[in-house]
């Protein structure tokens, strides 16, 4: 999260016109960074919403008498990647975590992009003693470092995916607010902005016809890298012990975790997951940049 | 691709650089008569009558000795500070005759006046020492003390009368009722003879609670100058990195084979294999099952076993329904496949349990009720009670723990709820971190169904069933008044056959009972390097290292 | 630039006061007791309720609170409930290790990020600017905790290189009158103590500054870009100064300017990265030791930890803003 925090920093965007976004897409396209990442994240969506049909085994289905000799067998013409420290199939089991990857990705950080965009849109709107009170929070939430705070969160909340999401998607928060909120700042004073106020349409319009539609690009590029973080966070809480309440359940950051311990004897547990955490994370840090650099009205034309 | 080059010949010296600063590290060995020890934490005081961690308890017993110990690789009483000592007033008085000669390290005689010193230093704390944090040990043991103070939690009342010195090598201790399990619990470091001056020199007596109810020593014996008849002295001790004790060259007995003994705190149970394996230290305690076939196979490295001491139980709160059926009660039991469970996570050091005490200990009964795995057998039993299929229960696990019975609980835990799954329930998880949020979920009378177990302190049958069942507890949740007398009688009963015959009658009530399903003993394993020898492992997970030596 | 400086010191104190409000409710809203913590398995009800009653723990928060606020105005954090000892002292021993780390690791990821932006921006859409874009993205989409079980399983335990966990090994004896280990191996004399302790720095170190790593190369690569393009390197170089010139004097000189301030803002993020690093590395820093107080729910220590980290960030951020404002006089400070 903290280095999403960074990166806030990088992607301020100046202004955004018309044909701003047919003109990124064009950009992305010369990009093979992003090509790559797209084909990644493609591999990784498909792979999440095609579990059922592409896993040969139930991945909660155990086998003790698999493992009575140690754990575990390597991968064997029956399982592909060999079996857990309950007998269950690997291959099958990466592939349904996917989908949790995926669904604590975009779960944790649509709660941060919420509330972040909510947070940072009126404190940059309304601006006064509303602005300066929610920054002064937002500055307490920031002195906490980020992964630290998540733990805290999930303590307070127990153990469990969802009270995974809510964690990393807090810590988020200030991320966004400060993210969107600069944002607002600069597109407040914009002509266009001006003019509809000029004419006498009502604020709460102008934030959510004018504003906010064009200060959302950097949040745009700075979701998709907080997507990456996201899902390394949820293995970091996992490594942590404080991953999923049910722990059959098939989460890579959880599988990493639980096979740490056979690192000597059956290396290959740990790193399958390991490798499917690092590719999906690529993916979207991949995009993310592509996204940025072709946003970035900066470098806009050098390509 | 010149310009290329001329970049990566920079970036390879860099890498070089690192790579040759890394090659130019071999890992320290030791020497021939130092043992450096991994344990998983550092000691909270070197004091025994103020701890009750195993951490502590580790050291203690280098540095002091009891009037009784347990004999090597056993939990028999055998004389040790007492040379012998016998009953009188029914069980009530009790007589030791010292050995002569001893001194502790600081040069002051051990005597029958430092023994009743000690006595009654227990026997009078007040104020923040009664607070169950401080002294837990003699609680459990002597209940109250001299004075009793409603505020600091303590029980009001004494098991100890008096401590009356008969002559300079005799002490007699008198208790408020007879009891047998005193003796055995004595082997505890709780109950060690420290050195009276030492302790006053040092203000061992001095020490507070602070705001967030934390005791804490204040004066500096704890922690530098504890003292004892031991074989090893304090040298130094610096938290979170090391502890080192050296050779006590006036102690009375054979003299430690080793000069100097380091422990060294490393949290990581898979940090300590790989540090032994690196030969930063020279053996750790508490080898995870995973682990074991690695050290076997390590040419450098031996493995040795604790007899089984521990129970794993899968507990059952009757307080809450439907766990009040016997019926459903029974179908858990039926339902969890034990044998897998204990052939595949044990590394084959572990055998399904039938009672909640360990075999090796007197008063395992031969014919108990047993459950052997049985799923149609769980289905029928719930049908029986009325139930509709699944019946849903709430399966809590901790983690964030390891403990022999229970290596890794979420393992133990899926296999488990998917055999229960399989018998007709329907498993709810429920996972906390171990301490506090699950022992406090548990021992609140929260968890309905729950994993759980125990470590022996002493050779003492009170000290697994009576722990769990002599009282009515929120974890169980049920009122059995036969099960509460039977044990208090066994606990009493001042006759050892007697005693024997009663611990076997409450185990088959109990296994009728089933307030809970035990599922395992193991038997703990240590990892040393091949050049470590004497070590006699103990089936406590406490013990003395002067016969150990090294290369 | 002194009324910046000022007033961004008075922001400190309602930051700190809530931030001391925040942590003080959420430890209290934690399920279980430090009364609990302290007697584990051979807790019972009756005991928890004595401890608590006794030691006011079950008084009105606000009561608890002001209190909690006396005393840490007078620097009473109170002591450790797992090791009794000081939370003042624990901090005094844990920080300088953690700033050793954190260190260890700026100076791995500077010397290696900042030589490979500079190339990579130099050598723009070449095979080496492909590969070194690799590298740190690499570096900031592998788990830290996994890296770091690698370099352990790898350097440590296989080729037996480097030691696999402590800060020092268990056999050598110095005095620590700082803490700070190299300082005190060099107060010393002890150049084998110096070695040791180097040597049980670089596998988490090399962890810890995978992050940052990634971070300053990226950075580095694309101000070199920018500079590159500016009227004053044109300038120079048509004044046909020598290439090398140009890009040491000029576009590097330049460059560093976001770089630096990067580097100033990592703090906080080698602080979350400690966490896991320390916990791999058995490392006795203050990253490990708050992350095993929450789950001990040691109260002193998680109130008197968090405010000192939360402390400590503040500083550094506030640091790195005037040091800016000292690098580049074209920011005006104070203003919006």
């Amino acid at each position: 999260m903290s280095v999403a925090e960074l990166e806030s920093r990088e992607v301020m965007i100046e202004g955004a016109g018309a044909g701003l976004w047919s003109d990124a897409l064009r950009r992305l396209r010369r990009n093979p960074g992003a090509i790559v990442g797209a084909v990644l994240v493609a591999i990784f969506v498909l792979v999440a919403l095609a579990a059922p049909l592409l896993a040969p085994h139930d991945p909660r289905a155990q086998d003790l008498n698999l493992i009575i000799k140690g754990c575990c067998p390597g991968p064997s013409a029956h399982h592909l990647l060999g079996v857990d420290d309950l007998g269950r199939d690997e291959l099958s089991r990466i592939i349904y975590g996917a989908r949790l990857s995926l669904l604590i990705g975009i779960v944790s950080v649509s709660v941060g992009l919420s509330l972040g965009i909510v947070i940072g849109a009126i404190s940059g709107f309304f601006g006064g003693w509303i602005d300066s009170l929610l920054m002064r929070l937002v500055d307490i939430m920031l002195a906490i470092p980020g992964f630290l705070m998540a733990i805290g969160i999930v303590a307070l909340l127990g153990p469990g995916l969802f009270q995974v999401m809510i964690a990393i998607g807090i810590v988020n928060v200030p991320i966004f607010t400060r993210l969107l909120r600069g944002s607002v700042l600069a597109q407040r004073e914009n002509d266009f902005v001006l003019a509809a106020r000029a004419v006498g349409v009502r604020r709460r319009t102008i934030l959510i016809s004018h504003v906010l539609p064009n200060a959302i690009s950097p949040v745009i590029v700075q979701g998709t890298l907080a997507l990456a973080t996201a899902i390394i966070d949820a293995a970091g809480l996992g490594f942590l012990g404080l991953g999923p309440q049910d722990p059959s359940t098939p989460e890579w950051g959880n599988m990493l975790t639980d096979t740490v311990r056979y690192l000597q004897t059956a290396p290959f547990l740990a790193i399958f997951p390991g490798v499917a955490i690092v590719l999906s994370v690529l993916g979207f840090n991949l995009i993310g940049d592509g996204l940025r650099e072709a946003l970035d009205p900066k470098l806009r034309g050098r390509a | 691709m010149r310009k290329l080059s001329r970049a990566s010949i920079v970036l390879g010296l860099l890498a070089l650089v690192v790579v040759a600063v890394a090659y130019g590290a071999r890992s320290h060995k030791s020497a021939s008569d130092t043992l450096v020890f991994g344990s998983s934490a550092d000691p909270v005081a070197l004091d025994g009558a103020l701890i009750s961690d195993g951490e502590s308890g580790r050291v203690i017993i280098q540095i002091y000795e009891g009037l009784v110990a347990l004999k090597p690789g056993t939990t028999n009483v055998v004389p040790s500070l007492a040379t012998s000592w016998k009953a009188s007033a029914g069980g009530k008085s009790w007589t030791f005759s010292l050995r002569k000669g001893v001194k502790f390290s600081d040069g002051t005689p051990f005597n029958a006046s430092a023994v009743c010193a000690n006595f009654n230093r227990w026997y009078n704390f007040t104020g923040s020492f009664q607070n169950p944090s401080a002294t837990y040990y003699w609680q459990t043991v002597f209940g109250g003390f001299k004075t009793y103070d409603p505020k600091s939690g303590a029980p009001k009342g004494s098991l100890f009368k008096s401590c009356k010195v008969v002559n300079a090598s005799t002490a007699t201790i008198n208790l408020t009722s007879a009891s047998a399990s005193f003796l055995g619990a004595l082997s505890l470091p709780s109950f060690f003879m420290e050195s009276p001056t030492a302790m006053a020199k040092y203000g061992a007596n001095q020490g507070s609670v602070d705001a967030d109810g934390v005791f804490h020593p204040t004066g500096t014996y704890a922690t530098a100058h504890p003292t004892g008849t031991g074989p090893f002295m304090l040298q130094s001790w610096t938290r979170g990195d090391k502890l080192v004790l050296v050779r006590n060259p006036n102690y009375w007995g054979k003299p430690a084979h080793l000069s100097t003994l380091i422990f060294r705190p490393i949290a990581d149970n898979a940090a300590r294999l790989q540090a032994l394996q690196n030969g930063e230290i020279q053996g750790y305690d508490l080898v995870e099952p995973q682990d074991i076939s690695t050290i076997k196979s390590d040419g450098n490295l031996k493995l040795l076993s604790r007899p089984p001491f521990n129970v794993g139980i899968v507990g059952m709160n009757q307080s809450i329904a439907p766990m009040n059926n016997l019926k459903v009660r029974q179908a858990v039991a039926y339902g969890l496949d034990r044998q897998s469970v204990v052939n595949a996570f044990y590394g084959g050091r572990g055998v399904v349990a039938k009672e909640f005490q360990p075999p090796s200990l007197f008063g395992y009964a031969k014919n108990v009720k047993t459950y052997a795995y049985n799923p149609a057998k769980s289905r029928a039993l719930l049908k029986a009670a009325g139930l509709k299929l699944p019946v849903k229960i709430s399966f809590w696990y901790p983690t964030s723990v390891s403990r022999p019975y229970m290596p890794d609980p979420t393992k133990n835990f899926q296999a488990f709820s998917a055999s229960l799954t399989k018998a007709g329930f329907k498993v709810v998880p429920h996972a906390a971190p171990w301490n506090p949020d699950y022992l406090g979920g548990v021992q609140d009378g929260k968890a309905q169904v729950y994993l759980y177990g125990w470590t022996g302190d002493f050779g003492d049958p009170d000290d697994f069933d009576g722990v769990f069942f002599r009282t009515p507890q929120n974890q169980w949740g049920f009122h059995n008044k036969a099960i509460f007398s039977i044990l208090t009688k066994a606990r009493d009963e001042p006759t050892l056959s007697k005693r024997i015959a009663l611990y076997q009658q409450a185990n088959r009530m109990l296994m009728d009972f089933l307030p809970g399903v035990p599922y395992v003993h193991t038997s703990p394993a240590l990892a040393f390097t091949k050049n470590v020898t004497g070590y006699v492992p103990s089936p406590v997970d406490i013990q003395l290292f002067s016969s150990v030596s090294v290369g | 630039m002194l009324r910046f400086v000022v007033r961004r010191l008075l922001l400190l104190v309602p930051i700190l006061l809530g931030l001391s409000i925040l942590v003080f409710v959420w430890i209290r809203a934690l399920p279980g007791s430090p009364a609990q913590a302290l007697l584990g398995e051979r807790a019972t009800p009756q005991t928890i309720h004595q401890i608590n009653h006794q030691y006011g723990l079950d008084k009105p928060i606000y009561v608890q609170y002001w209190r909690y606020l006396k005393e840490t105005s007078q620097l009473k954090l109170g002591t450790s409930i797992t090791t009794r000892q000081p939370v003042l002292t624990e901090i005094g021993q844990r920080f300088p290790a953690t700033v050793e780390l954190s260190i260890a690791a700026a100076l791995f990821s500077i010397l290696i990020g900042i030589p490979l932006g500079f190339f990579a921006a130099k050598r723009h859409r070449t095979v080496f600017d492909h590969v070194s874009l690799g590298i740190s993205l690499f570096g900031i989409s592998i788990p830290i905790f996994f890296l770091a079980l690698i370099l352990k399983y790898v350097f440590a335990v296989r080729l037996g290189w480097l030691p696999t966990v402590g800060q020092i090994s268990v056999l050598i004896n110095i005095p620590h009158p700082t803490n700070f280990y190299i300082l005190d191996a060099l107060l010393a004399g002890n150049m084998g103590a110096l070695w040791d302790v180097v040597q049980h720095l670089i596998l988490p170190a090399v962890a810890l500054g995978s992050i940052p790593l990634a971070v300053i190369t990226r950075i580095t690569r694309a101000a070199v870009l920018d500079v590159q393009n500016e009227d004053y390197i044109r300038t120079a170089r048509a004044k046909g100064l020598a290439p090398r010139i140009v890009d040491l004097r000029h576009v590097l000189r330049n460059a560093l300017l976001p770089v630096s301030t990067i580097v100033g803002l990592q703090v906080g993020l080698l602080l979350s990265g400690a966490i896991l690093t320390e916990t791999v590395f058995a490392y006795p820093g203050i990253g490990s030791w708050l992350r095993q107080a929450i789950s001990d729910r040691n109260y002193p220590v998680i109130q008197g930890g968090i405010l000192f980290v939360a402390i400590i960030v503040v500083f550094v951020n506030l640091l790195v803003d005037i040091s800016y404002g000292l690098i580049n006089p074209r920011i005006r400070l104070g203003g919006k």
